[in-house]
């Protein structure tokens, strides 16, 4: 197998969708399944000019449908390649069927996704429900914030889903048009550190003609109990592989990150956003701003969700009197009424002694930016609550509500 | 961690992911018993094609045209010496019922069974020696009186069954029917001294000018012999009792036609000759006199048309090709003549009712024809000779009396052919006396062991719908057709008509048979089926087998079946190989306590617990 180009560190203006073609590249993938859907086809746009310049030594597939695209990436990955695949919104969607099977045969297949709403509006902008439809299939899922963090996560991602403790696929997520299509710095590394990094992929039982075996074989239903158990412990035990690689990618790339959440100005906080994603960005500048006002917000994004870092966000968010979740997903007829990460974070509070008080925004939606006014409006709402001791509502409209 | 302190217990122990070694690898389905999901099972059972049922010894005719197609001749000539001592003489003389049975009849054209059947039984001439053996010696003697062929056919049978075996035949010569009744243009004299030279090879006394009643009697019989079968055939004529039928030039069919077989024939034809009858045997009649010297010969029937003659169509048409002229609904009614035949006189008569013995109705108020003749042959029918039977074992027809096993009465004596058949309303040919034959020696056989003799009860199933097969495997084809050698030569000579297929005609002939309802080993199931739940020890008819703990009952090998000898079962007719769950759940309400007796004192268990 041809390895990457020898490059040397350096740094370029690129946006989320060509950081995530670096980063495959940089993993050295060996299938590409393709299928175009906005806003994540700039990514497959950008690896089909790496494999035809000769960058990159990919078999590069251009599938019929999302389907088949991910058909194609569970069989490559059958076959023990390393496979990149990628899709946004509707396409996601259209893909379903494969989602389990894939993490069910414990293929570390990765896709990338760049959000996008799902049809109504028929729009580009980003909103998190097409990945976190899928979150209960068994894949590794997290979101990045800017295109240099999307970059990493690829190389992470690759490096926990194929440890052999886990074998498991992951969908590394990034906004739509906020972080795909949103120019950025970023620190692209010496080929030798992603070597070092990322060992070459090696699935224990791949599909050879010399030694055949059978994937996915139909099983009696009494066996059906194990091969559950078995997907939910690797999903479960990848926890401490996540901790693992993210501390081996500091010390190869000099970032840290800490694999759960990401915390913003919380050391004294007392009213926070919990959030996943770009909006993050906007969240930061906000609560800087805020601060400056002597107000005590902060801001907790999650940075993994599947596995959910249940007891890391119960102790996390127990340290605060108010937490207001930021949507940015459709979970129509929810707990809340809402989205789906309240339900998630309140779960993950119950057992909590010091229990803040929880609810929710729905922002973001239909792939509208959530600008700095609105940040503020929900601080406010934030501190009435704290005020009043109580929750108005679970859920709160930004924008729709005095 | 919710999975912390999880144990997978031993028995449930599976591998990484479930990934198993393939399935066509040794233990490949070892691990997950699927069956427990199906509710129809499939299983191999084989129908009657409806050749093998047609026929009057019921011949395994699909089986022999496998085995053709396979180019397993020698197997294919053993399979149907199983039921049929002669085939190379049925292969030339057989009305084939099977081809009117078989279903490609339906589809294009019916198989040249036939020719097929001579293919084989001309390779068996050839052989130096027969592939059939002499079973052991039981050292029980058998007579059989008659060498015709439900006589040929019981000795065989017996001989094969370790009789000493003593045929009687009063002619000079061995044969019977197809010795005297059959044309050397259709059946050549030599291909039956062969057949005959078979019976001897077995250890066969065949003793000749041997008359029943004449030279040995009944009691002679009964003491000489363990048992007797009696297959002495129909050997007079019947008259057409007409005034005048005397006269010189008035010939009998048999008699003509068996003085001719013989060689000792001192019958010279006129130019015009009347053949009187419209049975198989008048049209042999009628084509011989062409074949002695007559110029026209006219077959005159009581029948109203060809169609409602008891003849073969082919012979019909071969004889018509030939240039026999039909005169249609006319009766006989004196032959007149100054001592020798110089005319018939003719009236309008009307035949109705079953082939055999049936009545005929003469309007002689009407205008009586005369039609000039040299010669006029009558063949319609024969009648018995058996005078010398106990009166207590005849019938009103003059036939002998047995029971339905073809017994008379609870002597060691039997009786098959045309002498039991005659008016029973089975058509009077060779293989449905060779099949009579056939039964009567294996009852002969019982009877001599001390079994019981039983009727056969199972029921026999037929595909007669195509819709039981899967057609879509069966694409049309035209019928090999067997050469004639041209009319205008045929006169001339004692050649056969009638040509035999080459090797590659038979082969071509017999790959166009359906199988109907029989497996042949295609190998679709095989093939078809979703998971390797059928297994093929090795590619021979019924030795595939289907793996009950890992067939789902999906149906695609029943469906794709190309002969429908694949059928669903359902699965609760089964009580082994049986995969069931310990659940609740079931077809109707308690069998699941059927199924698992355990699962009725649970409850029991549980309420005491409480």
């Amino acid at each position: 197998m041809q390895t990457v180009t020898a490059a040397k560190k350096r740094t370029v203006r690129i946006n989320g969708c060509v950081a995530s073609a670096q980063a495959a590249k940089y993993a050295d993938v060996d299938v590409i399944a393709a299928y175009p859907i906005r806003p994540y086809t700039a990514t497959m746009m950008a690896l089909a000019q790496m494999v035809a310049n000769g960058e990159l030594d990919a078999e590069y597939i251009v599938a019929d449908s999302e389907h088949s695209q991910l058909s194609i990436a569970h069989g490559a990955a059958s076959a023990g390649a390393r496979v990149f695949t990628g899709s946004s919104g509707v396409g996601v969607q259209f893909a379903y069927e494969l989602y389990s099977p894939i993490s069910g045969s414990r293929m570390p297949v990765q896709m990338m996704i760049a959000d996008r709403t799902l049809d109504p509006p028929g729009d580009f902008g980003s909103e998190h429900t097409d990945a976190l439809s899928t979150r209960d299939m068994g894949w590794i899922m997290g979101w990045s914030c800017d295109a240099q963090e999307a970059f990493d996560n690829h190389l992470i991602a690759y490096r926990i889903g194929e440890d052999p403790r886990v074998l498991l696929p992951q969908m590394v997520c990034q906004d739509g048009f906020f972080v795909s299509h949103i120019t950025g710095d970023v620190e692209l590394p010496d080929s030798g550190q992603v070597k070092e990094f990322l060992p070459p992929y090696k699935h224990p039982y791949p599909l050879d003609p010399r030694h055949p075996v059978s994937h996915g074989p139909q099983i009696m239903p009494e066996q059906g109990p194990p091969l559950q158990l078995e997907r939910a412990r690797a999903m479960e035990e990848s926890m401490a592989v996540i901790e693992e690689v993210h501390d081996e990618f500091a010390k190869i790339f000099g970032r840290r990150y800490d694999p759960w959440v990401d915390e913003f100005m919380t050391d004294d906080a007392e009213v926070v956003f919990f959030l996943q994603g770009a909006h993050a960005v906007t969240a930061r500048f906000a609560i800087q701003h805020m601060r400056d006002r002597g107000l005590k917000v902060g801001m907790v994004r999650l940075r993994t969700i599947r596995p959910y870092p249940t007891d890391r966000v119960k102790e996390v968010l127990s340290k605060f009197k108010v937490v207001g979740v930021i949507e940015t997903n459709m979970g129509l007829g929810s707990v809340s009424s809402g989205g789906v990460l309240y339900a998630e974070a309140a779960a993950a509070l119950y057992e909590s002694d010091k229990r803040p008080l929880v609810f929710s925004f729905m922002a973001g939606m239909g792939g509208e930016a959530i600008v700095l006014k609105e940040f503020y409006w929900m601080t406010e709402k934030m501190l009435e609550v704290q005020k009043r001791g109580k929750i108005e509502k679970r859920t709160h409209w930004v924008g729709f509500e005095e | 961690m919710s999975t912390k302190g999880t144990h997978i217990p031993d028995r449930l122990k599976i591998p990484f992911a479930g990934i198993t070694p393939a399935p066509s690898q040794e233990k490949g389905q070892d691990l997950f018993p699927t069956g427990n999901w199906r509710a129809i099972r499939p299983v191999y059972r084989d129908k009657l094609p409806p050749c093998n049922n047609a026929c009057g010894t019921n011949e395994k005719i699909q089986g022999y045209l496998d085995l053709v197609k396979r180019g397993k001749y020698l197997d294919a000539y053993a399979l149907i010496k199983e039921d049929m001592p002669f085939p190379s003489v049925t292969g030339r003389v057989c009305y084939h019922p099977c081809e009117q049975a078989c279903n490609r009849g339906k589809y294009d054209e019916a198989i040249s069974i036939r020719a097929v059947e001579r293919f084989l039984g001309d390779l068996g001439q050839a052989l130096k020696h027969d592939v059939v053996k002499p079973g052991k010696p039981n050292g029980k003697k058998v007579a059989v009186v008659g060498s015709g062929p439900a006589g040929h056919s019981a000795a065989y049978q017996l001989a094969r069954l370790g009789y000493k075996v003593t045929v009687l035949e009063k002619s000079p010569k061995a044969g019977g029917l197809n010795r005297g009744g059959i044309p050397d243009w259709v059946l050549p004299q030599d291909v039956l001294d062969r057949e005959i030279e078979r019976l001897v090879e077995l250890g066969i006394t065949i003793k000749t000018n041997v008359e029943v009643g004449k030279d040995v009697t009944w009691d002679d019989l009964k003491k000489n012999y363990d048992a007797v079968v009696l297959a002495v055939g129909l050997t007079e004529p019947n008259s057409v009792r007409a005034e005048g039928e005397n006269k010189e030039g008035v010939h009998y069919g048999l008699p003509f036609l068996r003085d001719i077989g013989m060689g000792t024939s001192k019958v010279k034809v006129g130019a015009r000759v009347a053949v009187i009858g419209g049975g198989n045997t008048a049209i042999d009649c009628a084509r011989e006199a062409l074949r002695q010297g007559a110029v026209e010969v006219t077959m005159i029937t009581v029948e109203a048309n060809p169609q409602e003659m008891p003849a073969v169509s082919e012979d019909l048409h071969d004889m018509l090709e030939e240039g026999v002229e039909l005169m249609h609904g006319r009766a006989v009614t004196a032959v007149l003549g100054n001592g020798k035949v110089e005319a018939l006189q003719l009236h309008p008569a009307r035949f109705s009712g079953a082939i055999n013995a049936s009545p005929i109705t003469v309007d002689r108020e009407a205008q009586a024809e005369r039609f000039h003749v040299d010669n006029v042959i009558i063949a319609v029918g024969q009648r018995a000779s058996i005078k010398w039977l106990p009166d207590e074992f005849k019938t009103e027809r003059g036939t002998i009396k047995i029971d339905k096993f073809g017994r008379l009465g609870d002597t060691n004596f039997f009786a098959a052919g045309d002498i039991v058949q005659l008016g029973s309303g089975q058509p009077l040919m060779v293989v449905n006396a060779v099949g009579d034959g056939k039964r009567v020696a294996f009852n002969l056989d019982k009877v001599m062991r001390g079994e019981f003799l039983q009727p056969r009860t199972i029921p026999v199933d037929v595909i007669f719908d195509l819709n039981r097969m899967n057609m879509t495997y069966f694409p049309h084809f035209p019928r090999v057709h067997q050469d004639l050698l041209p009319p205008a030569s045929r006169k001339k000579t004692q050649d056969e008509v009638i040509q035999a297929f080459t090797e590659e005609q038979a082969v071509e002939e017999a790959g166009r048979c359906f199988s109907c309802g029989t497996c042949n080993a295609c190998d679709n199931c095989y093939l078809v089926c979703p998971e390797p739940c059928i297994a093929r020890p090795e590619r021979s008819n019924g030795m595939y087998k289907i793996l009950v703990d890992y067939c789902k009952g999906c149906r695609v090998c029943i469906e794709e079946c190309p002969t429908g000898c694949l059928e669903g079962v359902p699965e609760l007719d089964f009580d082994t190989g049986v995969v069931r769950m310990d659940t609740a759940f079931a077809i109707s309400p308690g069998l699941h306590g059927r199924q698992a007796e355990e699962l009725r004192n649970l409850g029991d268990r549980a309420a005491k617990n409480i």
